[in-house]
């Protein structure tokens, strides 16, 4: 039994290797950090056009969100990967070439966008018109009642769910592997080829992935704790 | 004569709401340092209104000039635009009407202070350390000034409304506009917000009250409207409108909410 155990888990193999598994740790946290801010800009927008005044802005934005909302973020970074160059390049008349990493950023990114700009509209939709218009009353933009007065609130409100956005993209990175962006998935099934015994490094990249995930939400609830007890996420 | 012109004029305001007319045409001028009091039934047209005055709601026609100038686009009976007032000038006229919302609609985000002088930094472009100056001195007013660095959340009804006043106040409106201030306060807090609200109705502040306050209607103001059905139906000073009111429906309804 203890073989057994020792086949699944093995912290000497996994030292060993150490320094390829945290460059491809360093790479998934690289590439998420990227899509996560590509992803939190894009969403705001979307989410913010989707209650727009004007039906076209709006309906643009609700199809974006449905979009991605509704397709497969692996499928989205094979197209990504494979069919946007040939498209760019189809329309420039050259041949170009997005790396994977470039792919893997835009590919997740626009991904989450969609989820995320559900997240944003929810929040903003949250915080009651009364705010609004006590804003214009006193002579504030639409603008500047929404930067100053709506958003503030919203973002606060948004939090939890968009921790959870967050933690589903970090735990998604691990497929970019895929197309070839040396991750740690990557660095896994190659020392598992050279070693001939996957197993082990499979648990330790899970575990090593849980304690990441574990520690960063941990971090973020104790930066937050403040406004949590005044009410506000 | 621009001492006597009427600081707010209202031409045959109407206002639906789908296929549900609200406002069925109300015509009315209001003189700089009165108080007017607006009463009548829920569903009477009193709120929607008041909520026309400042543009929070879009009137279907008529004409609305505060001070002399038209607000939003005007439209005539015949439904041609008159004249048309740009997002900015509708902003700008709005900073000229301070209101008081039934919900308080304080920033919970900002402590006391800060919603008070809000407006002053990002519409009037003061400096900050002018702006909280300027706060504090309204803060003193309605006697909160010991909480300006709490968060609304722990104040009371009552206190809450009063920085609510503060903060319209800040902006040194022409015109306050109260729409049923004291209505969602429970009654041993209504006391304190009316108190203020006399208090700026002796040192001459033109008031437009919505209210269910009969008391303060009759004590308190210059002037009386009652609504009935988008119109109004009486119109007079409190003495008349609460002694002899020539419609028997305000007759009946003054008679009910004094009892």
């Amino acid at each position: 039994m203890f073989a057994a155990l020792h086949n699944a888990f093995d912290p000497a193999l996994f030292w060993e290797y150490r320094v390829a598994l945290l460059t491809g740790l360093l790479q998934n946290i690289i590439i998420f950090v990227e899509s996560a801010v590509l992803a939190i800009l894009l969403a705001f927008v979307v989410g913010i056009a989707s209650l727009s005044r004007h039906g076209a802005v709006r309906w643009t934005a609700i199809a974006y969100a449905e979009f991605f909302r509704n397709t497969p973020e692996y499928v989205l970074l094979v197209w990504v990967y494979f069919v946007l160059p040939l498209i760019i390049g189809t329309a420039l008349g050259t041949k170009v070439k997005l790396s994977p990493h470039v792919a893997a950023v835009i590919g997740l990114g626009v991904a989450y966008s969609g989820f995320l700009s559900e997240t944003v509209r929810a929040g903003l939709r949250s915080v009651s018109y009364g705010q609004t218009e006590s804003a214009l009353s006193l002579g504030m933009s639409g603008f500047t009642a929404l930067r100053r007065i709506v958003l503030p609130q919203a973002v606060r409100r948004m939090l939890p769910e968009a921790v959870n956005q967050l933690v589903s993209l970090f735990k998604s990175t691990t497929i970019v592997s895929l197309i070839a962006v040396q991750d740690i998935m990557y660095q896994v099934s190659m020392i598992s080829v050279a070693e001939m015994r996957p197993v082990p490094l499979y648990t330790g990249a899970a575990l090593l992935y849980c304690v990441v995930v574990i520690l960063a939400t941990q971090l973020f609830q104790r930066l937050t704790e403040r406004w949590r007890r005044r009410g506000w996420a | 004569m621009d001492g006597d012109r009427p600081i707010i004029q209202v031409r045959d305001l109407r206002k639906s709401f789908g296929s549900v007319e609200v406002l069925r045409g109300i015509t009315i001028d209001v003189s700089p340092g009165s108080v007017l009091s607006i009463i009548g039934a829920s569903g009477s047209g009193k709120s929607t209104f008041l909520r026309c005055l400042n543009y929070l709601e879009r009137p279907t026609s008529g004409e609305i000039l505060v001070d002399g100038e038209a607000i939003g686009p005007s439209t005539a009976p015949n439904g041609q635009r008159t004249s048309g007032a740009s997002p900015r000038d509708i902003a700008r006229i709005r900073s000229k009407l301070g209101m008081v919302f039934q919900q308080f609609n304080l920033w919970p985000h900002m402590t006391v202070l800060g919603n008070v002088i809000e407006a002053l930094i990002q519409v009037k472009r003061m400096p900050r350390s002018e702006a909280v100056d300027l706060g504090r001195r309204f803060l003193v007013k309605v006697n909160l000034l010991d909480k300006k660095d709490e968060y609304p959340a722990k104040l009371s009804g009552g206190q809450q409304q009063r920085v609510a006043i503060a903060r319209a106040l800040a902006m040194q409106p022409k015109v306050m506009l109260f729409d049923e201030a004291t209505s969602s306060l429970d009654p041993e807090l209504t006391g304190e917000v009316l108190e203020v609200m006399r208090d700026l109705a002796r040192e001459g502040m033109t008031m437009l009250v919505v209210t269910h306050e009969m008391g303060f209607a009759r004590d308190a103001s210059d002037r009386v409207i009652f609504l009935h059905d988008g119109k109004v139906e009486e119109d007079g000073t409190a003495a008349q409108v609460f002694g002899a009111p020539s419609s028997e429906r305000c007759q009946r309804f003054i008679s009910s909410a004094l009892s």
